[in-house]
């Protein structure tokens, strides 16, 4: 199971990317309190107002084109960036991974039975 | 959403002829195991076999009907995973929203 968003942002990979990565940054978007070290194998803290925190590993750091982020309780996100007319385009992919893709056609299959 | 319930659903749901019941279920509103063999080439026996199955996963609900058992789908078994990507996309539309933001405050502010 997983949910997919595209979006371009009249900015460049580099500006992204520092939004993407760098925590004072990450704290003005993604969560309230950040740590994050972005660099295979590095350590994300996320803390967020609710008082929920989750953490992650970080799989793959490409600099201003491509952020994995293992996490630790379950889940992937996949944050891809491109150049293009206009600025950078963001792809964000969340999966669950507790449900298979195959489990995900049965789900559609039954939407379209229900 | 547990493990275990999700690969109990998993499982009742990878088989053809158990997919095809559900849609004959649903597609009826309620069924009983004589009314769906009557339609099929098998026997009554093993279509109630296979509701069972059905009904022990969660997925249809049985109500006994003097000697015999009526089925009902229960869409609540996929209610879950439904619930956590309607929850997921709106976190994401609302990080992106606040992404967009912050990208236009960091350019006014160089």
């Amino acid at each position: 199971m997983q949910i997919e968003r595209e979006i371009v942002f009249p900015a460049s990979p580099a500006e992204v990317w520092e939004a993407l990565t760098e925590p004072e940054r990450l704290e003005e978007w993604f969560a309230t309190e950040v740590e994050l070290d972005a660099q295979p194998g590095g350590i994300g803290v996320f803390r967020w107002g609710d008082g929920d925190e989750r953490r992650a590993v970080v799989r793959e750091a490409e600099p201003e084109e491509r952020l994995v982020l293992d996490w630790e309780d379950e889940g992937q996100v996949v944050l891809e960036l491109d150049e293009v007319d206009g600025g950078t385009r963001v792809r964000v992919v969340e999966r669950s991974p507790e449900w298979s893709t195959a489990l995900e056609l049965h789900a559609l299959a039954w939407v379209a039975v229900a | 959403m547990g493990r275990g319930r999700v690969e109990h659903v998993f499982d009742a749901l990878g088989d053809p002829g158990r997919r095809s019941l559900v849609e004959a279920v649903a597609s009826r509103g309620s069924a009983t195991a004589t009314e769906l063999a009557a339609g099929l080439p098998v026997t009554r026996q093993a279509v109630a076999k296979q509701l069972a199955a059905l009904a022990d996963a969660g997925l249809l609900r049985s109500t006994r009907a003097g000697r015999e058992t009526r089925y009902e789908v229960t869409p609540e078994p996929l209610g879950d995973a439904v619930a956590w990507m309607v929850d997921m996309g709106a976190t994401w539309d609302g990080r992106l929203d606040r992404l967009g933001r912050a990208l236009a405050k960091g350019r006014a502010a160089r």
